[in-house]
């Protein structure tokens, strides 16, 4: 049996488990483990153990980062800080849609651009953002749209985009280079993003809006609000110019730094404990989705259907590689969330480079449509996250509706960078 | 119930991996040092932090009556190019000098020789077969453990240039040159490689490595400016008389913590890379084993060459691990051969070690020793 039969035949069955799996109503995350047992053992690989815990830990320090990045934003919550900070938008620009509009979308890129998850933009910002929007009279489907649409961006924008980082790895590139690729597409695309969905908003009630939206403590100010994100800045800062000097302390020891900064300078009493048990209790099914597509990516790679999936898109025409971007890099990312950046993105970044491509700028390009994904089935987290925390009313038909505008905005912006990512090289100053 | 179910497998699966990860970290690999070697030395003799660490590599001292030059073999800088530890035992255990000195670490990165690559769902050990029955290696990484050096920084500034690298390459031992003493593990061992370098007066350090197909930079001497010639010369002489070809690179002064970078800067020593083709590390491989590791036959990789996406050529032969061995030690004897003929004062006169055609037609395994057929005392292991 060739090579490409036998990797065929193990693909077609990881599959068919994933599917029956789903079928059984069992997570995604153990639908994916399923998918890699059933790959080992159709491979005549048996039960391979140590390639199940091995690639269990392939993502273990982005498990951290998320974990301690998560927790920093759930302390400014907890703090009022993020309370704080919408309030105080809203008193000085309730007249001014363009300028709310823009300091929204700035908000609601933050926390994801921070963690490199749309999740946590979700859950940090996203109830707060859809009072706001609530109180202007746009649709709630139209709310959960914005919402999911930005938190999206938000994860592909820098400094951490683990689409990026996970595919830079593959491929021994140095994830360096990325900051202004992802910067500006991601900010301008938000900003289409509200006021093409928001373009029929009413002025804000501000007396209503405040009303709904949480109380900031007495003693909340901006020093409080910013020191947390200067003592995160500034050990990110201290190891670049500092590097022999300073002892390497990692981004979630950093995190954690700034997450013990919220902590201490909280105007409330916050019960830690609780916080960070509620924290990893919500990042359960992520963590848990990394850890089975670590595991996933492993068994394909035991198995040849990593090399067969790479060898396949490495060999199609070029064109139909630029065309279908909009649709392969969605869809892998509803099956695999980040585990498409290893399957998919590697080889794709090896076509690109080999045919005279940046392949800064295209895995930029690549890394704006993947978030897209994230309201397909069959994982849809995000997707639904969204709707459950802005308490959308109406079908998820009608969010994705409201989705598809931008959606193909992302899309058409995302191929473009690939295809001209060699002229637009000048972004990769930093 | 399920809770359990999934308890009780996580805890089988652990004590599973457990043991083969606790093996593969503890494999004791023989060493029969050859009738050239005269003493062995460890690389913390050179630079005391590294001394007990998991990077105290043995140092293996081949030496003529008659006095000449010194050179230094690297192997085992990238664990997971094999080619390039089995030609460094090789010498070790096969080299009869008559003039000069061979220096060979056989694993210049230890600690990366204990892991395998996360996701990359590589094989713990290979086994090279022998007369004898066979003798197994610890297959390795590219980078240091992390259980030895962790965590890895945001983004990792080369010292002492600064030029930013991938993050991961802090554990990188051929992106740390020429070390830092009071740097990370990885830091401190090229600090110490380069201090044997210049204590011991080498005049030629020669890196051993293996490539993927679709890396530019591959079948070919990556040579600092002052070994340009050399590398050149070598390369001519082994198109003509070895039976392959293999090219020369400049060494880039752009990039920076490599070798034969920034050896040839930081010491007085030649420095030179030599890469061979190694399929196994291509994006584009099937089906990851010790098959494909030895015999360098992939389907895949083949398809991907015929699409013109390759950098060496590659058919239904594949690249076999002794054809990649035999690439490496011919290299070297043809690089020796042609420097002592021009450097009469710092010769280095070599024996006993195949060549390419011999390697291929015998197999790496003839050239391995038997451990069980020497005073357990006078054994060393990796």
């Amino acid at each position: 049996m060739s090579a490409t039969t036998s990797a065929a035949i193990v693909l077609a069955v990881m599959v068919a488990a994933f599917v029956v799996a789903k079928l059984f109503k069992i997570s995604t995350e153990l639908s994916l483990f399923a998918a890699a047992l059933a790959g080992a053992l159709a491979a005549g690989d048996g039960l391979p153990a140590r390639a199940l815990v091995e690639g269990a830990f392939t993502y273990f320090d982005i498990v951290l980062i998320f974990v301690t990045a998560t927790l920093f934003m759930n302390l400014l919550k907890e703090s009022g800080a993020a309370a704080f900070v919408v309030r105080a938008i809203l008193r000085r620009f309730h007249r001014h849609k363009a300028p709310l509009f823009i300091l929204l979308a700035l908000l609601l890129l933050v926390p994801g651009a921070l963690t490199g998850a749309g999740s946590v933009t979700v859950l940090i910002m996203g109830g707060m953002a859809a009072t706001v929007l609530a109180t202007m009279d746009i649709p709630g489907p139209k709310i959960a749209a914005i919402i999911f649409v930005i938190a999206g961006l938000s994860a592909a924008a820098p400094p951490v985009n683990l689409w990026a980082m996970l595919t830079a790895a593959g491929v021994n590139m140095p994830y360096v280079g990325f900051f202004l690729p992802l910067l500006v597409p991601c900010v301008v695309l938000a900003l289409l993003t509200i006021f093409i969905l928001g373009a029929k908003a009413k002025p804000v009630d501000l007396a209503k809006a405040l009303a709904e939206l949480p109380e900031a403590p007495a003693r909340m100010n901006w020093f409080r609000v910013a020191t947390p994100f200067v003592v995160f800045f500034l050990l990110v800062v201290a190891g670049r110019v500092f590097p022999f000097d300073v002892p390497v302390l990692g981004l979630p020891l950093m995190f954690a730094a700034a997450g013990a900064a919220a902590l201490l300078l909280s105007p409330v009493k916050i019960a830690f404990f609780r916080t960070s048990a509620d924290t990893v209790h919500q990042l359960l099914p992520l963590i848990g989705t990394l850890t089975c597509a670590g595991i996933l990516v492993e068994i394909m790679a035991l198995t040849g259907v990593r090399g067969l999936i790479a060898i396949t898109a490495v060999t199609l025409p070029v064109t139909v590689v630029f065309l279908t971007l909009a649709v392969t890099l969605p869809v892998s990312e509803a099956v695999l969330m980040w585990g498409a950046a290893p399957v998919l993105g590697v080889p794709l970044v090896l076509l690109f480079n080999t045919i005279g491509l940046n392949p800064v700028v295209a895995l930029a390009g690549m890394s704006v449509i993947w978030p897209l994904g994230d309201a397909l089935p069959p994982t849809a987290i995000i997707g639904r996250l969204t709707t459950s925390t802005v308490g959308m009313k109406g079908s998820y038909g009608k969010f994705l509706k409201y989705c598809l505008v931008p959606g193909i905005l992302i899309a058409i912006v995302g191929t473009l960078m690939v295809v001209f990512s060699k002229k637009l090289a000048f972004l990769t100053v930093f | 119930m399920r809770k359990a179910a999934i308890a009780v497998l996580g805890a089988v699966l652990a004590l599973f991996a457990g043991t083969s990860f606790y093996r593969s970290r503890h494999l004791r690999e023989p060493v029969v040092p050859g009738p050239g070697v005269s003493r062995v030395v460890k690389l913390g003799d050179y630079f005391a932090p590294i001394r007990g660490t998991v990077n105290d590599a043995n140092v293996y001292v081949l030496e003529g009556k008659e006095p000449g030059g010194t050179i230094l073999l690297l192997g085992g800088t990238h664990p997971e190019e094999p080619a390039g530890r089995l030609a460094a035992w090789i010498f070790t255990e096969n080299a009869v000098l008559t003039r000069g000195r061979i220096l060979v670490i056989l694993s210049a990165n230890r600690s990366a020789t204990t892991a395998t690559r996360l996701g990359g769902a590589y094989p713990p050990d290979f086994t090279i077969p022998t007369a004898w029955g066979g003798q197994m290696f610890r297959m390795g990484d590219r980078w240091s453990n992390p259980l030895d050096q962790w965590p890895d920084p945001e983004v990792y500034l080369h010292y002492p240039t600064r030029q930013e690298l991938a993050y991961v390459d802090i554990r990188n031992l051929n992106r740390a040159f020429p070390g830092r003493p009071n740097g990370t593990l990885t830091e401190q061992t090229c600090f110490a490689i380069t201090e044997l370098i210049r204590r011991e007066k080498v005049d030629i350090e020669i890196d051993f490595h293996e490539a993927e197909l679709q890396y530019p930079v591959i079948s070919t001497i990556v040579a600092h400016e002052k070994g340009a010639d050399l590398a050149a010369a070598a390369s001519m002489f082994i198109s003509s008389l070895e039976g392959f070809s293999i090219g020369v690179e400049n060494s880039p002064k752009a990039l920076r913590g490599l070798s034969h970078r920034e050896i040839g800067d930081a010491t007085d020593a030649i420095s030179l890379l030599l890469e061979a083709p190694e399929p196994f590390l291509d994006a584009t491989r099937g089906r990851t084993n010790r098959e494909l590791l030895l015999t360098g036959k992939d389907e895949f990789v083949v398809r991907a060459g015929k699409r013109g996406l390759l950098f060496e050529k590659i058919d239904e032969k594949g690249w076999p691990i002794d054809v990649r061995v035999g690439r490496h030690t011919s290299t070297v004897l043809q690089l020796l051969e042609i420097w002592s003929a021009d450097h009469a004062d710092k010769a280095v006169d070599v024996t006993g070690v195949p060549r390419y055609g011999e390697v291929i037609q015998k197999g790496t395994g003839a050239f391995l020793k038997d451990p069980k057929t020497v005073d357990p005392a006078k054994l060393y292991f990796e």
